[in-house]
């Protein structure tokens, strides 16, 4: 079942097309990662499907709902994970979690509930109690997948979430990712990363200029193949 | 949800050192103005009371002598302080307390507090209200600035936005737990200002209560329309430092700036005249009579309407020299009163022409609103200066009028060799001045009452507007 759709999705600013006319459809437990250079288009995709940014045409739908009408409606469904997670400061890693967990509807949660979430979600238990100003990024970027695993998301949209962590960290993410693939989420990962795009992927698309130039299915592709495709496509 | 959001905010605010020290500052600031302010009163309002008695019974004691000769030895009455004026010291100590009251004058009262301000009455300048209407403000402006600019630059905007949070509930949220930050602080000082009228008491003023609790609303609706403002403005600013600048003037502008051009413009506008010019024009009609009409003429004329009223016209033969004298005597002080009633009509006309332009702007500075409403209620503004002015003279004449009531009556021949004593000055009436009722300062402020208003529905349309707009990176 398509859990995220884009039909003839298209995004200009004044005379710059950011994407033209992209479809794409990702269904439960499909992660489909965008490759291309910076400014190919696929952050736009991210945000038009957040509703952040309005389309110039077509659309987006999340579980079969138009974002454009049902903006709130949609983003129940959904969890964001941006390359870098922001959260309050001056909160625990814990309040940030409640606080975020009950704004996306959740009502009240035992608190010892979320605490095996940020663990599922390999926060070191120490941790979980700190203000979120001593955290580092990786552990940001957990309790941001805390809270999409606590909202009980469908679709996850994630937008360069690894840049900048160590391999260590870029793995950890990978194996929480493939946990929620799992589990029948909707991934949809814009990416730099050739190598973790194969490992977690289970289609890559290519973008290239704001058109999807490539859409492929990585469990008939190898590691070499894909760089030397995307190597082809990035040369003009 | 509004609940959540507000804890959430409070949390923050509680959890950094910054907005703790700027709410304690306040808080120390309130408290402090608060206990000079009442230090200062209690005392003032001791010293009025014993002057008043002093002078009660200075005229109880003033020996035998003819009773318009008593009027002209007058009697002095002292503006009472009201139970609030400590909160709210309002145009006050500007304005006199001592007021003669004698035959054939309508004085101002002199002795304003500020021609002998000592130390402490000039740290007692800065009252309650002065921290309540200039520095509560920039609390909120320190702690609100960055409600949405701050979310922004730190990309939790973004998050907040994809969880589906409604932007109406976040704004509620963010308004509710700034509510609360600012109710911290301000629900102690209200407890101790609380306590501190009712030990001030009820003596001076019955209604107090009232006043203090229509007080407390108006300021609610101030302190709303500032933060509608500051959540305004956080909205739409580019970036958090924007919104600091841009906050920062408007409250410089419109607490420092404003007020200062609206009293220069009222002064240019409408020019008031010197009491020493006052006093000038009043003598000359006075000694000419009024609009033409000569002084002898209108006090021939009014003598004989007295003399009609009374059933003597015609019979002045027949009467007795005190009668005549003390009907001569009633006509020119009616003459009188119509010359300063004339007079005070047209300054306390001036006077509203210059506070209306002082409510015009009003209309761009809510401090100047507040301000007006805060020392309305606090009895302390022209308009209270003014009724107490309104009950002495009313007073003055019904002491004149008694004083030679007696002479016509008791006089016989020899008018000026007739003694009253102290018997006919216990008959005279005490001077007892009754501050206007809550409802009466509220009819004088319903322009500034609705200019607040105003500004809290204008900077809330803004500030939701805004926030509907706004961008999430």
């Amino acid at each position: 079942m398509a859990v995220l759709e884009a039909i003839g999705l298209r995004k200009a600013y004044d005379g710059f097309v950011a994407l033209h006319g992209l479809d794409l459809v990702i269904g439960a437990g499909e992660v489909f990662c965008l490759l291309g250079a910076n400014g190919a288009g696929k952050t736009t995709t991210i945000q038009l499907f957040l509703g952040f940014i309005e389309p110039t045409a077509g659309s987006v739908r999340i579980c079969g709902l138009d974002v454009a009408q049902h903006g709130l409606e949609t983003k129940r469904y959904i969890a964001y994970i941006p390359e870098n997670v922001m959260l309050y400061p001056n909160l625990t890693g814990l309040e940030n979690l409640e606080f975020f967990n009950q704004l996306a509807g959740k009502g009240r949660v035992d608190r010892a509930q979320l605490r095996a979430v940020l663990g599922e979600a390999g926060l070191q238990a120490e941790a979980i109690d700190r203000p979120v100003r001593t955290y580092s990024k990786g552990m940001r970027q957990k309790v941001g997948v805390a809270m999409a695993i606590a909202k009980g998301a469908r679709a996850l949209l994630l937008d360069e979430p690894t840049s900048g962590l160590d391999p260590k960290g870029s793995n950890e993410f990978s194996r929480l990712l493939l946990t929620l693939r799992e589990r029948g989420v909707a991934i949809l990962m814009a990416t730099h990363d050739l190598f973790r795009s194969k490992e977690v992927g289970t289609r890559v698309g290519i973008m290239k200029h704001g058109h999807l130039v490539a859409s492929l299915a990585t469990d008939e592709l190898s590691h070499a193949d894909l760089e030397r495709i995307y190597l082809e496509h990035m040369h003009d | 949800m509004i609940r959540i959001i507000a804890t959430k905010e409070l949390r923050e605010l509680a959890r950094d050192g910054r907005f703790r020290l700027a709410g304690a500052v306040v808080l120390v600031l309130l408290i402090t103005t608060l206990a000079f302010g009442w230090r200062l009163a209690s005392s003032v309002a001791a010293e009025r009371e014993a002057a008043q008695k002093a002078a009660e019974e200075s005229w109880l004691g003033q020996g035998d002598k003819n009773p318009h000769v008593a009027a002209h030895y007058g009697k002095y009455v002292f503006k009472p302080l009201g139970t609030l004026a400590f909160l709210d010291p309002g145009v006050d100590p500007f304005l006199g307390v001592t007021l003669k009251l004698e035959a054939h004058k309508q004085n101002l009262a002199h002795d304003a507090p500020a021609q002998d301000a000592t130390a402490i009455h000039r740290f007692g300048q800065l009252s309650a209200a002065s921290v309540l209407q200039l520095f509560v403000p920039l609390l909120l402006i320190a702690l609100g600035f960055a409600a949405w600019t701050g979310e922004r630059e730190r990309g939790t905007l973004r998050q907040l936005a994809s969880t589906g949070v409604s932007m109406n509930h976040l704004l509620l949220g963010k308004a509710v737990g700034l509510g609360v930050a600012l109710a911290l602080v301000l629900v102690p000082a209200v407890g101790v200002a609380l306590a501190m009228a009712a030990w001030l008491g009820a003596g001076a003023d019955p209604g107090w209560l009232g006043r203090l609790g229509l007080m407390s609303v108006a300021y609610m609706l101030y302190f709303g329309a500032v933060a509608g403002i500051v959540f305004f403005a956080s909205a739409r600013a580019p970036s958090s430092r924007h919104a600091l600048v841009a906050l920062v003037g408007f409250w410089s502008v419109t607490s420092l700036v404003v007020p200062r051009v609206a009293s220069d413009v009222a002064a240019r506008v409408v020019t008031l005249p010197t009491p020493a010019g006052f006093a000038a024009q009043v003598r000359h009609s006075m000694e000419n009579g009024l609009e033409g009409v000569a002084r002898e003429e209108r006090v021939n004329a009014l003598s004989t309407a007295l003399l009609a009223r009374h059933g003597f016209e015609g019979a002045e033969a027949m009467m007795d020299e005190a009668t005549l004298q003390g009907i001569e005597l009633q006509a020119e002080a009616a003459f009188e009163n119509e010359v300063l009633d004339h007079h005070v009509a047209q300054l306390a006309a001036a006077l509203a022409r210059q506070e209306r332009v002082a409510q015009w702007a009003a209309v761009a500075s809510p401090f100047l609103a507040m301000r007006a409403v805060s020392s309305s209620l606090a009895g302390t503004d022209h308009a209270h200066h003014r009724a107490f002015q309104v009950q002495a003279e009313a007073y003055r004449r019904t002491l004149v009028q008694t004083l030679n009531d007696d002479l016509a009556r008791n006089a016989g021949d020899d008018v000026w060799k007739y003694k009253a004593g102290r018997a006919l000055w216990e008959k005279a009436p005490v001077f007892a001045y009754t501050p206007p009722p809550v409802g009466w300062a509220l009819a004088h402020q319903g322009v500034a009452l609705a200019t607040l208003a105003a500004w809290l529905l204008v900077a809330w349309a803004l500030a939701w507007r805004s926030m509907r707009r706004i961008r999430v990176f």
